[in-house]
């Protein structure tokens, strides 16, 4: 232990006075954090600085490991140092460790030197774990050292040391990310980075720094770093010379080879799975996200019913920043990339409560290749596409949902947000099973399973409810209609439907209650339903039903797309299809399949229950009327996947027929925003323009207090703060 | 006197096909100064360098303070002291710096303060190492040599490009730590190095012990006997000279005919007949030398080769 402080002691003494080490340790990397930090616009958000801030980390700590450890090495066994202890009691292995730790000990400075003037000069945030950074800096040190040892072990003169550490800085400096954003290189690039160890060390510290994880989440890099410094430094100890004119033989040096095993390993894993280039992916989203932007000269619509006739909306980290009334800052003060929305309105990401991500909306029959979470992301796409940052899904194949929630909550997938009920609770002959009615017994019980929950006893359905909760559902959704004249389906009994909103309240989860007549409106309600769908397209729902539901605050959800939609399809009439949005954000060939589907003459078997559904579009209107009248909470679910109901724009069509129903503008953008946020348990963070919440937001031309319209005259959206390329969000042929 | 401090026997080091030491056998007692003595390339090094642990042997016993370099060499290294052949230290590091990181690698120190006024680097405590003189140099090398307290102490070479005036210095410290019953064992291609410092000395050649012995004794032992060195004024006649005449072995007369160069295990009586003869044959004497042996000259005889060449 003596020998190793005394070796530590002398290697910082020496360090200290010798100007190279100072300027390489200190002053270098400050050359590369300014210009990043000009060039990159370090100024304009905390992400793009903490991200030059691990790009400078990355490079200093190659620095010290390969030139600070392996060159000095070389030469003190050049000239003759190292031959001076060898005649002295020590192993190499206190040589070693000290050159290790000397080299973390002289990064420590650095290390603060940039995070002070991160912070200080251009407004970065101090680090949210600053353990795990300090961890996994010291674990980078000490591997880049140990490499740099290896090195030393291997090259026979000075000269040659110079040439091997080139050959390994050149490519990790440029490939690892460390100076140019991998996510900005082509794949095969990137997927050389996964073979470099600096690869690690960079990604490890961008996850700490920008998505402030801790070690645990970021075991690849950790496990990276730790594996070579043990292997590098065994490797480094076995090879270790004392004199130069001890000759290493060549097969030797195959040991170097070695170190890098395991980024071989990583290497080719990552090529197979891809999973760190997604990761690169998320990375640059988080810088995305964090920028920050100044939209200025709007109206804001807030979601809680204010109005900003003139303002501004300060995005920064992901976040809304600050709301400005009247004066605003410049820009320039606030180091925020302007954003003119003059003409313009900002407002809340719109909310639809009620689709179905797993059914397109119209006629496309599924191939052979059909993934259907893969089918969900691209419906999510298309309402982040419309400016709908958040559904609910009202009922799907429960594993696929979950998954595709996962993606999009792990930033693996560009999308709404995705809140889902999981399967629909109903009757063992109810609205639901009819779907798999014609299938082969082993699909039916798979898809039956995924997507209905049949209990026949309360017992079973609080059961079912509780797995539910521990498969991570949203809410339950339960289906009370026995489908109209002739009862086609048999309706779930009060006594199960009760046991079911018990077991969701105290499981903490939403019921939403597909009702079908007024009766169903009624007895949902006094079971315990959170939230009523559709209410009834055939029954006009006794004034006192909504005068309870506001009583007991229960949400009405009208769905008055689906009904319009239903409408169409018995007149045979495609112009839903005709919106320029809906065009837009509709997958290839849906539209043209399903125009011809609707327009086609002649009985088709899927117009059957369409057909036989009872409607009456003047009866679901007055219902809305009435609701808003009594001051129930409105929410606007679109039922999309149904017929003609494409994802998409589906909240800009409810909204448009409620205000063509009566309903006031403001009133119905309201319910599409803040309302919707409310419902799903997110208005603490999201729906509301307010100081605070989460960056979504959507900028759209005109005012749509004055014209729904507007809503589809889509200008820019924004998830957590990213300002997201519409373009780029699936492929439109 | 109890066990010796190095016991050497058939001591063999290949590098690949080249033979380095090709089998010797010496004793070092304790307390005794014992020289290594041989040309460049001769395997002293080498030898050394196996006895103070630093690289395998071959082939052979060794016991050094009772230990094996090649199994104990962590505790034979924190026992003895060694002053390398063309070590460094960094150029940056402080006198007593250097003696502080030396004094953390050992067990056991004695104060450094008073090694470093022994040996007059006192004033030099702060200065740094590349600041030092080649003299002042070698002294904290054997400043650093004796940090552990040695008994057994190795000098490879300790004075080779010093000059005259340091070489000196050098010597009456090495005069020194004999008289602290230290045990020497010193490398040297200095023949008066070695006459003027070790109690016994071996003489390698090739890998090889050629002759082995306290410097008298060598000398005693081998042909080379005194030379006696004549310079004459005039030519001296032919036919004249035979060994016999002056109690001689050899004489060997110049091609000029105005030297002869006589040797004897008798130099005396020699020298004594010699100038009578040329007063005799009127050649006029002008000069004479009497040359006892020296170790270069018993090396010669030996090998036929200079030490230095």
């Amino acid at each position: 232990m003596k020998a190793y402080l005394a070796l530590i002691r002398m290697n910082l003494r020496l360090a200290l006075r010798e100007r190279s080490v100072i300027f390489f340790n200190y002053f270098f990397p400050l050359i590369f954090f300014f210009a990043f930090a000009q060039f990159m616009g370090g100024s304009t958000g905390g992400s793009v600085m903490t991200r030059i801030v691990s790009m400078v980390l990355v490079i200093g700590i190659l620095g010290s490991g390969l030139f600070g450890a392996g060159m000095r090495s070389v030469m003190e066994r050049e000239t003759g140092i190292l031959r001076r202890y060898k005649v002295t009691p020590i192993s190499p292995l206190p040589i070693l460790v000290a050159s290790l730790v000397t080299g973390w000990l002289l990064y420590l400075p650095a290390l603060g030197l940039i995070f002070a003037l991160s912070h200080y000069f251009y407004g970065m945030p101090w680090p949210e774990r600053p353990f795990s950074l300090i961890f996994l800096i010291t674990l980078g040190c000490f591997a880049f050292r140990a490499i740099g040892l290896i090195i030393a072990a291997v090259a026979n003169s000075m000269a040659e040391s110079n040439i091997l550490i080139q050959i390994l800085y050149m490519p990790m400096i440029f490939l690892s990310g460390a100076t140019i954003p991998l996510s900005s290189m082509p794949v095969t690039a990137q997927i050389i980075s996964q073979f470099l160890p600096a690869s690690y060390l960079n990604s490890g510290v961008q996850h700490v720094l920008l998505r402030a994880r801790g070690l645990t989440s970021n075991l690849e890099s950790v496990g990276a770093l730790v594996v070579t410094t043990i292997l590098a430094t065994l490797i480094s100890m076995k090879l270790f010379r004392w004199e130069k004119e001890e000759k290493l033989p060549n097969k030797s040096k195959a040991w170097v080879l070695a170190v890098l095993l395991p980024f071989v390993a990583m290497g080719i894993y990552q090529a197979w799975s891809r999973e760190h280039i997604t990761e690169t992916k998320n990375l640059e989203r988080q810088v995305r996200r964090n920028y920050t932007r100044l939209i200025r000269g709007a109206t804001i619509f807030t979601g809680d019913g204010t109005v900003i006739r003139s303002g501004a909306v300060l995005l920064k980290d992901g976040r809304i920043a600050e709301v400005y009334e009247g004066e605003v800052p410049s820009a320039k003060s606030l180091s925020a990339e302007p954003l003119e929305a003059a003409g313009k309105t900002v407002m809340p990401g719109l909310i639809d409560t009620h689709v179905h991500l797993g059914s397109p909306g119209g006629a496309m029959q599924p191939g052979p290749d059909f993934d259907l979470t893969a089918a969900m992301e691209r419906a999510l796409a298309a309402y982040a596409y419309s400016g709908v940052t958040a559904v609910a899904s009202a009922g799907d194949f429960t594993t696929q949902t979950l998954a595709a929630r996962k993606r999009a909550i792990d930033g693996e997938h560009t999308g709404a947000e995705l809140h889902l009920c999981g399967p629909l609770f109903t009757a063992k002959k109810g609205h639901g099973t009819e779907y798999f009615r014609g299938m082969p017994t082993l699909v039916r019980n798979m898809a039956a399973q995924e997507f209905t929950r049949t209990p026949e006893t309360p017992e079973q359905a609080r059961e079912a409810v509780a797995e539910l909760k521990r498969i991570g559902v949203d809410c339950i959704k339960a289906v009370l209609d026995d489908g109209g004249p002739g009862a086609p389906f048999e309706r779930l009994q009060t006594t199960i439907l009760k046991a079911i909103a018990d077991a969701a309240r105290e499981n903490g989860l939403p019921l939403a209650v597909h009702t079908g007549d007024a009766r169903d409106v009624a007895e949902a309600i006094q079971a315990g339903a959170s939230t009523i769908e559709h209410g009834s397209f055939r029954d006009v729902i006794p004034q006192e039903t909504f005068a309870r539901m506001k009583e007991k605050g229960v949400y009405y959800d009208p769905t008055l797309s689906v009904l319009e939609a239903f409408v169409a399809v018995r007149e045979r009439k495609a112009d839903l299809l005709s919106r320029s949005l809906v065009q837009q954000a509709a997958p290839a060939g849906l539209i043209e399949a399903t125009r011809a589907a609707v327009t086609a003459t002649g009985a088709q078997p899927w117009r059957d229950w369409i057909e036989r559904y009872p409607i009456d579009y003047a009866a679901a209107e007055e219902n809305l009327r009435r609701a808003h009248k009594a001051g129930v909470t409105l929410i606007t679910g679109s039922d999309a996947g149904n017929f003609l109901v494409i994802h998409g724009p589906t909240v800009q069509r409810e909204v448009e027929l409620w205000v063509k129903a009566g309903i006031p503008a403001p009133a119905a953008l309201q319910a599409a925003t803040g309302n919707g946020a409310r419902r799903l348990g997110i208005d603490k963070r999201a729906g509301f323009v307010r100081k605070g919440h989460e960056g979504t937001i959507v900028v759209v031309d005109g005012n749509p207090l004055e014209d729904p319209a507007a809503l589809e005259h889509i200008s820019s959206v924004f998830l957590q703060g990213e300002r997201i390329d519409r373009s780029e969000l699936f492929d439109q042929h | 006197m109890s066990e010796a401090a190095i016991t050497v026997q058939g001591l063999r080091k290949s590098y690949g096909d080249f033979e380095a030491v090709r089998g010797i056998d010496f004793q070092v007692q304790q307390g005794e100064v014992f020289g290594l003595l041989g040309p460049n390339g001769a395997g002293k090094t080498t030898t050394v360098e196996i006895l103070e642990g630093l690289r395998p042997r071959s082939n052979g016993e060794v016991r050094v303070l009772g230990l094996d370099p090649n199994q104990q060499v962590a505790r034979l290294k924190d026992r003895i002291g060694a002053c390398l052949q063309s070590t460094n230290l960094p150029d940056k590091l402080k006198v007593t710096e250097a003696m502080q990181l030396f004094a953390a690698l050992y067990s056991r120190n004695v104060d450094g303060d008073q090694l470093l006024r022994r040996l007059q680097l006192w004033e030099k405590r702060n200065e740094n190492y590349a600041s030092l003189s080649g003299g002042q140099k070698q002294r904290l090398a054997l400043a650093l040599a004796l940090l552990n307290d040695p008994q057994l102490v190795f000098l490879d070479e300790p004075t080779t490009g010093l000059d005259p005036q340091v070489r000196l210095e050098i010597h009456k410290l090495i005069e020194e730590l004999r008289a602290e019953k230290r045990t020497i064992l010193l490398t040297t291609h200095y023949i008066e190095e070695a006459e003027r410092l070790c109690d016994r000395v071996a003489i390698i050649d090739q890998g090889r012990i050629i002759a082995i012995g306290t410097p008298r004794e060598i000398q005693a032992r081998t042909l080379g006997h005194s030379r006696i060195e004549v310079a004459t004024e005039r030519p001296i006649p032919d036919g004249m000279l035979t060994p016999a005449s002056f109690e001689a072995e050899t004489i060997l007369l110049s091609d000029n005919r105005l030297a002869i160069t006589v040797s004897s295990a008798r130099p005396a009586r020699t020298v004594v007949e010699l100038v009578k003869w040329i007063d005799a044959q009127g050649v006029g004497l002008a000069d004479i030398h009497l040359k006892r042996p020296t170790l270069e000259d018993v090396f010669i005889e030996l090998t036929g080769k200079r030490l230095r060449e």
